[in-house]
């Protein structure tokens, strides 16, 4: 009888099964294969293999190398005699997800299987070739004995000094064939030895079930009331950064990313560590949120303006969803072993981030309510994804997925929160803007020159007042320090004295004190006395003994003055140096243009560059059922245009004498209606001259005024714009 | 979320909102914990700190207690981060105990074995520290107490002290309150020192200090030296001594440069104590002469450097320092704190107003023109010249004179860091100055004459910045100052914060020179009042001279 190959398998089982086995290996529809023939090759190739025993459990496993370690045609019975019981339940999932396949003498195992799992599944060596006499093992030499300890669990080799001169126990082993020669140094242990050895199971412990997930019961209230505070605080720790690097722009190193110093400035800035630091780069740059322009600055990019124009909800949405898809990995950032990878960089991406964290935030959802300790979910998750192959940072990815899912309000004390849960089942995420606590609009002002901002501020006022003050002090409240560099830099931003005044005592709920006032007057009235030129590089003040100063001044030596009239210096260096010494000395000059008029710096920086995103090239992204539906909707067609492919192309010869013609909108009602039913159509179809040609076609999606389907006479998915079908008509 | 009085910030600051109704409670609440930094017209700062946690780990408050405060008390979601670090901190604390023991003197035990072999491979603390006596013992010198509780501490595993403190030689003390009460916070003050076993009490100018120190010596009943910082702050502490305690004329003894006394109370000064003879400081062996039971040290803030090295090794001594401002611009206050002993009391200054103990006080900031000639030079003066000039300003001599009219009748300070300038204030306002070469007998004659209100103006150097009660003082003019000392500004508001008999508000003036570095000095200056609520009214000299008119 003729073996049943895993194509027929495939070509047996129906569409549902199909859609099982593509949400569970979306690999195989990416592209979508031509028919069921090359789905089976597709299927049956090692990578696809091993990506679909990467996505099982520890429990799937062993029994998948059970099943590996058995002779073909594998009986349910075998499988169960090597394991559990339990296998049985595991026997049909192993199935629907094409790692074996029923054919009408037992299991069979897909062609290249066995060579992913390995030669020897579970420590296993080869089928004995001769007969054993299994009995004669329970009164083994104590020689013999202690040899076999070394290799029952695996690997099943050993060396031995020389073949032909063996020691006592090796030599009994021989003989009885329970040890097999492998070449002149090497002997290697039967599989059945093995197993009689291991007591017919193959396994030292079988994982069947999934570890208990240990960690602190938290309350719903308490863990959305942190998780709530850990989403301001993410928001805000994106919105400083930008601020700060619109202000400062931070370098880009010439291999790419943030250099280790601008790392540390940007993280003294937000308070937090140089780890957490990163993290927010890379959830703005994930984001577009940054750019990296011509002259290698880091730089906010428009979309940052736009991002803060959208609610708290919105905002946060964006960046958590593009932190759950990327394949970069900010915890790399910093770490001893890899000192090199910078933030930013292009270094960081790992192929498995995304799925770690995908897995992550599913088992914190199914665990609800609990904050795991770390060895326990390390435990859990490794059950759940045991470490095989390129997973070598997996603990480390599991670690920084809670870590980071904690920043971002995921979690709240550790525990998954009710915006995580509605973040990850996709809902709405209106909840979070209505618990982030009320903006508020107003500061109060003292009269140690401080002003606290008792709540979160409405935007415009934040950013109005992070230019007038140094922040002192972040949090669900903000402390503001007014001094005379920050009120300098406001008027540096072009606002005059008046203005930060009336400012100020607008937003204040309390009395704007005397000494803020005269502050504020003080530097204003001597800010913008010096002015100094570009063009010529001049110094100029109405005031000569403030000239007499500045030329008197040995720390301004070094810009080689010289007094022009009694209220006018030049200098030789350009303007920026000259304005940097001077401030440097203390004075308060501002720029001046050639006629004359008092320039201010512009009130933010953008980079005018467009955002270019790091392309994410981690998981293939599970597809959707409709697009599942197509893919086996164009398989199906595939399989029956191969069949019939010459028969098909006689019809369509046939029919080139009477093509079909139908109005625009019959046409586009008949290609609805014959999509769904999956039939094979003959249409009429203008090329770019304009003669009609006859095809014979299974369509399979309309989109943007095309329809897609697949030509009977290529073989191909073609694309076929609506206006240009002349008409339709069925086969 | 709650509506309450408290922000927690994810930097470990504590933001009281004094306007909401439970501030005072929540005010009390953490207390014990968090340490006051700022406490202007609206919210009070407070900070969560390392010391401070460990502190209130010692009297008894646990981690799960500071977390309910922190969460009862907050207006929003108190971040994760910080519940953690304080459970995490707090616990750090009593893993490894100094004892006494019968056998090995003085011991480092721990319940905890890791943490001691990582703290015995501590650089700093291996050469203290002396056999092993088995895991979780180990012989600590006994003279190091002081440096290795220092050390643990910078280690962050601070060291739980069973070691107690010697009792001295025992002496009676007690307060004689016959025409006068305790004030409540000096209670409070006296009695959080004693069950803390040595410390810090951080009160504001005028308020009683020395009243403080005496209850802490009726507390003690022990011979008790005492630390100051001049004679004529001495001779004071002496006369309050006499008058509040049962304590007699030969009971107290002065060792200063005049007189070298040892009684069973005796009250020295820090310049005695720094005096170098032939290289060493021949005087510092007082420590040792007498079996104290209590050492005081007056206005700590000023403890200079031989004596806070000193200080280390006599741990077993019961310690107590009085101060109003404890900032250093030399940012020394966490040396005072680890050798001293924890702050054991606070209180915002405004606090002690409200209740009627010491009098309001108005600042004003006078702002006065240099004039012409002067400004051009300074203009091009030396940088290190630049605060004299603008300091001294003649312009500064008449807002003196002016301000000297209108407060004609009231008792007027005029301070001063120049000696020039003062000479001549002195001359202009035909008025006796006191500075640093003025013997003791003639200062003490002439600060009596001011009590008694035959002379109410006095021009005084730096010499009057500490320790000088003046009760009847209510105008205070500043010309100078030591630069940008935050301090200094404080102690010169302090002269005239003495209640008055008759309820009246006090007036500091400070002189600045508008647009030189005097105003950016007198910004720092003024930092410290400002935080502790003190506004300042800014005016124009000339405004002075019209009011006159």
């Amino acid at each position: 009888m003729e073996k049943r190959s895993f194509t027929d398998h495939l070509r047996s089982v129906d569409d549902a099964a199909l859609l099982a086995l593509f949400s569970m290996r979306p690999d195989l529809v990416t592209p979508i294969p031509p028919d069921i023939a090359s789905l089976a090759v597709r299927a049956t190739s090692a990578p696809s293999l091993a990506r679909a025993i990467d996505s099982l459990n520890k429990w799937q496993f062993q029994v998948i190398e059970a099943c590996a370690a058995l002779d073909e045609p594998i009986r349910e019975k075998d499988i169960v005699a090597l394991t559990d019981k339990a296998a049985l339940n595991v026997i049909p999932f192993l199935i629907s997800i094409g790692l074996i396949y029923p054919s009408e003498d037992g299991l069979r195992l897909p062609y290249q299987l066995r060579e992913v799992i390995g030669n020897e599944p579970a420590g296993l060596g080869p089928t004995s070739m001769a007969k054993l006499k299994l009995s004669a093992l329970d009164e083994m030499p104590a020689d013999a004995k202690k040899i076999l300890s070394h290799l029952v669990w695996g690997p099943p080799r050993g060396s031995v000094g020389d073949i032909k001169n063996p020691g006592p126990g090796v030599a009994w082993l021989l003989k009885e064939k329970f040890l097999v020669p492998l070449d002149q140094r090497t002997v290697i242990l039967p599989k059945e030895v093995a197993i009689h050895l291991r007591g017919g199971k193959i396994h030292k412990e079988q994982f069947i079930t999934a570890p208990q997930l240990q960690g602190t019961k938290r309350d719903a209230k308490n863990r959305d009331l942190a998780a709530i505070a850990n989403i301001s605080t993410v928001l805000r720790w994106v919105e400083e950064l930008l601020n700060f690097w619109a202000e400062e722009p931070a370098d880009s190193l010439r291999a790419g990313g943030l250099g280790v110093r601008d790392l540390k400035v940007a993280s003294q800035h937000l308070g937090v560590d140089e780890s957490c630091t990163a993290f927010i780069a890379e959830l703005a740059y994930l984001s577009s949120l940054i750019a990296i322009n011509a002259d290698d600055q880091i730089l906010p990019s428009n979309k940052f303006d736009i991002w803060l124009m959208q609610t708290p909800g919105a905002r946060w949405q964006q960046i958590a969803s593009q932190w759950l898809i990327t394949s970069r990995v900010s915890g790399l950032v910093g770490r001893v072993e890899s000192k090199n990878i910078a933030a930013l960089g292009p270094e960081l991406d790992r192929v498995n981030a995304t799925r770690v964290r995908t897995l992550t935030l599913e088992l914190l959802k199914e665990n609800a309510s609990i904050a795991p300790s770390k060895e326990s979910f390390r435990e859990l998750f490794s059950w759940r994804a045991p470490v095989r192959r390129n997973s070598s940072l997996q603990e480390e990815l599991v670690e920084w997925s809670l870590r980071e899912a904690e920043w971002l309000g995921i979690t709240g004390q550790g525990a998954l929160s009710k915006y995580g849960k509605a973040f990850i089942d996709g809902e709405d995420l209106e909840i979070i803007d209505a618990d982030l606590p009320k903006t508020v609009d107003h500061i109060l002002i003292q009269g140690d020159n401080t002003a606290i901002a008792p709540g979160p501020l409405e935007h415009e006022i934040s950013g109005a007042l992070a230019i007038m003050a140094d922040i002192e002090s972040r949090g669900g409240a903000t402390v503001y320090r007014f001094s005379e560099s920050t009120i300098r830099r406001t008027l540096d931003h072009g606002k005059t004295g008046e203005e930060i005044s009336s400012f100020l005592k607008k937003v204040s709920k309390t009395p704007m004190p005397q000494p803020l006032e005269y502050l504020i007057a003080d530097v204003a009235k001597k800010h913008g006395k010096l002015r100094v030129g570009n063009t010529s590089s001049f110094i100029r003040c109405e005031d000569s003994a403030l000239i007499a100063q500045i030329i008197a001044d040995k720390k301004l030596d070094v810009l080689s003055l010289r007094r022009i009239a009694p209220e006018v210096l030049i200098c030789d260096h350009d303007a920026t140096d000259a304005m940097r010494l001077l401030r440097e000395a203390g004075y308060l000059p501002a720029g001046e243009s050639a006629n004359g008029i008092m320039l201010t710096g512009p009130r933010t920086n953008r980079a005018v560059t467009k955002p270019r995103p790091p392309r994410v090239i981690g998981e293939i992204e599970t597809p959707t059922k409709e697009s599942l539906g197509a893919a086996i909707r164009a398989l199906r067609t595939g399989e029956k245009s191969s069949h019939r492919q010459t028969h098909l192309r006689s019809i369509a010869n046939n029919a080139l004498g009477s093509l079909p013609r139908t109005s625009a909108n019959e046409t586009l009602d008949l290609l609805t209606q014959y999509i769904e039913k999956g039939q094979s159509l003959s249409i009429g179809y203008a090329d770019n001259n304009g003669s009609v040609s006859h095809r014979i076609i299974d369509p399979l999606k309309v989109s943007a005024g095309s329809l897609i389907a697949r030509d009977h006479a290529t073989g191909e998915l073609q694309t076929f714009r609506i206006p240009r079908i002349t008409g339709v008509a069925p086969l | 979320m709650t509506d309450g009085p408290l922000i927690v910030q994810s930097d470990k600051t504590l933001l009281l909102d004094i306007d909401h109704p439970l501030s005072t409670e929540c005010r009390r609440s953490i207390a014990p914990f968090a340490e006051l930094e700022r406490s202007p017209e609206h919210i009070h700062t407070y900070r969560l700190t390392n010391l401070g946690l460990w502190n209130a780990r010692a009297a008894g408050h646990d981690a799960e207690q500071v977390i309910d405060v922190l969460i009862k008390y907050s207006r929003y979601a108190v971040p994760h981060s910080i519940l953690v670090d304080v459970a995490e901190t707090m616990s750090r604390y009593g893993r490894l105990r100094l004892e006494a023991d019968p056998v090995h003197g003085l011991i480092l035990v721990t319940t905890d074995t890791a943490v001691l072999e990582e703290v015995i491979r501590a650089k700093k603390i291996a050469p203290l520290l002396g056999p092993r006596i088995d895991d979780e013992t180990i012989v600590v010198f006994a003279n190091q107490r002081g440096a290795i509780k220092q050390s643990l501490l910078r280690l962050g595993w601070p060291a739980e002290d069973f070691a107690g403190y010697v009792d001295g030689e025992a002496h009676e003390i007690s307060l004689v309150q016959n025409d006068w009460k305790i004030r409540p916070y000096q209670e409070l003050a006296a009695e959080g020192f004693w069950h803390g076993g040595s410390g810090v009490v951080v009160l504001p100018c005028g308020a009683g200090k020395t009243i403080v120190g005496a209850a802490a010596m009726a507390h003690a009943k022990a011979t008790t030296l005492i630390l100051v910082t001049n004679t004529v702050a001495a001779r004071q502490w002496r006369e309050e001594l006499l008058k509040r305690t049962t304590l007699t004329e030969d009971e107290i003894g002065e060792y200063s440069g005049a007189k070298k006394e040892i009684r069973p109370v005796t009250i020295a000064t820090y310049q005695v104590m720094t005096k170098k003879k032939n290289g060493v400081y021949a005087h510092l062996d007082l420590f040792d002469t007498h079996d104290w039971g209590l050492i005081i040290y007056d206005e700590v803030h000023l403890l200079p450097a031989p004596i806070f090295r000193f200080t280390a090794d006599i741990q077993s001594r019961r310690r107590l320092g009085l101060t109003a401002t404890l900032v250093r611009e030399d940012g020394m206050e966490g040396e005072v704190f680890s050798l001293i002993g924890p702050k054991r009391y606070d209180v915002p200054w405004k606090e002690i107003e409200s209740q009627g103990y010491i009098a309001p006080a108005e600042c004003i900031e006078v702002r006065v023109n240099l004039t012409e000639e002067e400004r051009l030079l300074y203009a091009t003066a030396e940088p290190e010249e630049r605060y004299r000039y603008c300091a001294t300003t003649r312009t500064k001599r008449n807002v003196v004179e002016t301000l000297v009219k209108k407060h004609a009748g009231e008792q007027i300070l005029v301070i001063g860091q120049y000696i020039t300038q003062l000479d001549e204030l002195s001359e202009v306002l035909g008025v006796p100055v006191i500075k640093g070469d003025t013997p003791v007998k003639e200062r003490e004659r002439l600060f009596n004459m001011f009590r008694t209100g035959e002379l109410t103006t006095l021009v005084v150097s730096k010499v009057a910045n500490f320790s000088i009660d003046l009760p009847d003082a209510t105008i205070a003019i500043q010309v100078s100052g030591a630069f940008g000392s935050r301090q200094e500004e404080a102690q010169r508001l302090g002269r005239i914060l003495r209640p008055k008999s008759d309820g009246r508000s006090a007036t500091f003036y400070s002189l600045v020179s508008r647009d030189t570095i005097d105003q950016d000095f007198a910004q720092n200056r003024q930092r410290f009042l400002a935080e502790q609520g003190y506004s300042y009214t800014i005016i124009d000299a000339d405004d002075i001279s019209k009011e006159k008119i």
